[in-house]
């Protein structure tokens, strides 16, 4: 299925397996899931919540390694 | 559906790992901004009639901080001002004054910018390109130091009688680990909720934030839609305090209870700790600014010697 994934000002369709969670999305992306805060279709969502197709999920980086 | 442990509403925007509670947003905004109240009152942090200087960066968590003291300036306990300081990091720190004005403005708080190029004649990036060779220091040392300076004499020249900075629970489990690491006592002393000094000159520091996440602090402002600055300073990657921030991270990751008692387990030992390494040194007046210094010249004095 395929899904809108954004990060910053970057979009990017992205292609992925059936019924994964926000947390297998972030390790597929390889973004450590306690520095961001993630938005599915505008909402905040938890870690668990499930990615469906034609979701827009967008990912916004809160902690920086400083 | 997961729903609200309080409310049973549904979305839910987090899970707190080290309680299991599931909390919608505005359960969420609501029991934060409560528990910093809470903290503000438990340690005593303020008094009816304070003028309050926020340290405002326009990162989340001094835009978080000045939102909730905000609910106490608009209830007339106490009084704001905001001031950024502008160290001179080019690229970074432009971005952070525009948001920083532009939450001061919208809630109506007088907000001034203040240069490190004005009080010690350098901005921080030619300090770092003029460093003398042999001077090792990170740029976040004289930054530090710097800073704690200008926001001391700022506070004074304002008549402020408190400064807020936005120190999360992160920031001080890091303080705590890094100065226990490399055997500084006499800072590990100092950390607390507020600055306990009596000289004078000394304008008392408190944190309201000590005991939120650097990650809940980030989901405040996005829930709560505060507009804040998100960038990493480009001097903060590669320095020691960074490095045990992501070496605790990683340890949270499955330990998500670590920080809180690791600060817990530091505010019970603290007072042992004064009582037995208090070496009564008392505080001067530096000879060259006539800000508290431990010896003829104040740490800022001395470094800003060496651009003259
Ligand atoms: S990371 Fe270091 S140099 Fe950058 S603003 Fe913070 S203390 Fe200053
Ligand atoms: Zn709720
Ligand atoms: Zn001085």
């Amino acid at each position: 299925m395929k899904i809108t994934v954004t990060i910053g000002d970057q979009n990017e369709v992205k292609e992925i397996s059936n019924s994964i969670t926000i947390k297998d999305l972030l390790k597929i992306l390889e973004i450590p899931s306690e520095t961001v805060v993630v938005k599915k279709n505008e909402y905040i969502v938890i870690n668990e919540e499930i990615v469906e197709e034609g979701d827009n999920i967008e990912i916004i980086k809160v902690i920086f390694g400083g | 559906m997961y729903k609200c442990t309080k409310c049973g509403e549904s979305p839910v925007i987090i899970q707190r790992k080290a309680s299991g509670q599931l909390l919608c947003k505005e359960c969420f905004i609501d029991s934060t901004k409560e528990k910093v109240l809470r903290d503000i009152r438990k340690y005593g942090l303020i008094e009816k009639g304070d003028k309050v200087l926020i340290a405002l960066s326009g990162g989340k968590d001094s835009v978080m901080m000045m939102s909730i003291f905000d609910i106490l300036r608009r209830r007339n306990i106490i009084d704001l001002i905001a001031v950024t300081i502008d160290e001179g990091i080019k690229g970074y720190r432009e971005d952070g004054i525009k948001i920083a004005r532009k939450n001061a403005d919208k809630l109506g708080i007088k907000h001034k910018v203040v240069l490190f190029k004005h009080y010690f004649n350098k901005n921080l990036d030619d300090m770092m390109k003029d460093q003398i060779q042999g001077d090792s220091r990170h740029a976040c040392t004289y930054c530090g130091v710097l800073r704690r300076w200008i926001l001391n004499r700022v506070a004074q020249e304002e008549g402020a009688t408190k400064i807020a900075t936005g120190h999360n629970l992160d920031d001080e489990t890091q303080s705590i680990i890094m100065n226990y690491l490399e055997g500084n006592l006499d800072n590990l002393t100092r950390i607390g909720p507020k600055s306990e000094s009596n000289y004078h000159k000394f304008v008392p520091k408190i944190k309201p934030l000590r005991e939120i996440t650097e990650k809940e602090a980030g989901l405040y402002v996005i829930a709560s839609n505060l507009e804040v600055h998100l960038a990493s300073c480009p001097y903060a990657g590669d320095s020691f305090r960074g490095e045990v921030g992501r070496f605790i991270k990683k340890l949270s990751e499955n330990h998500p209870t670590i920080m809180y008692s690791t600060l817990r387990g530091f505010d019970k030992i603290k007072p042992i700790l004064k009582r037995e390494l208090t070496t009564n040194g008392a505080m001067n007046t530096c000879k060259q600014c006539g800000e508290p210094a431990s010896g003829d010249l104040c740490k800022a004095c001395t470094f800003s010697d060496k651009w003259k």
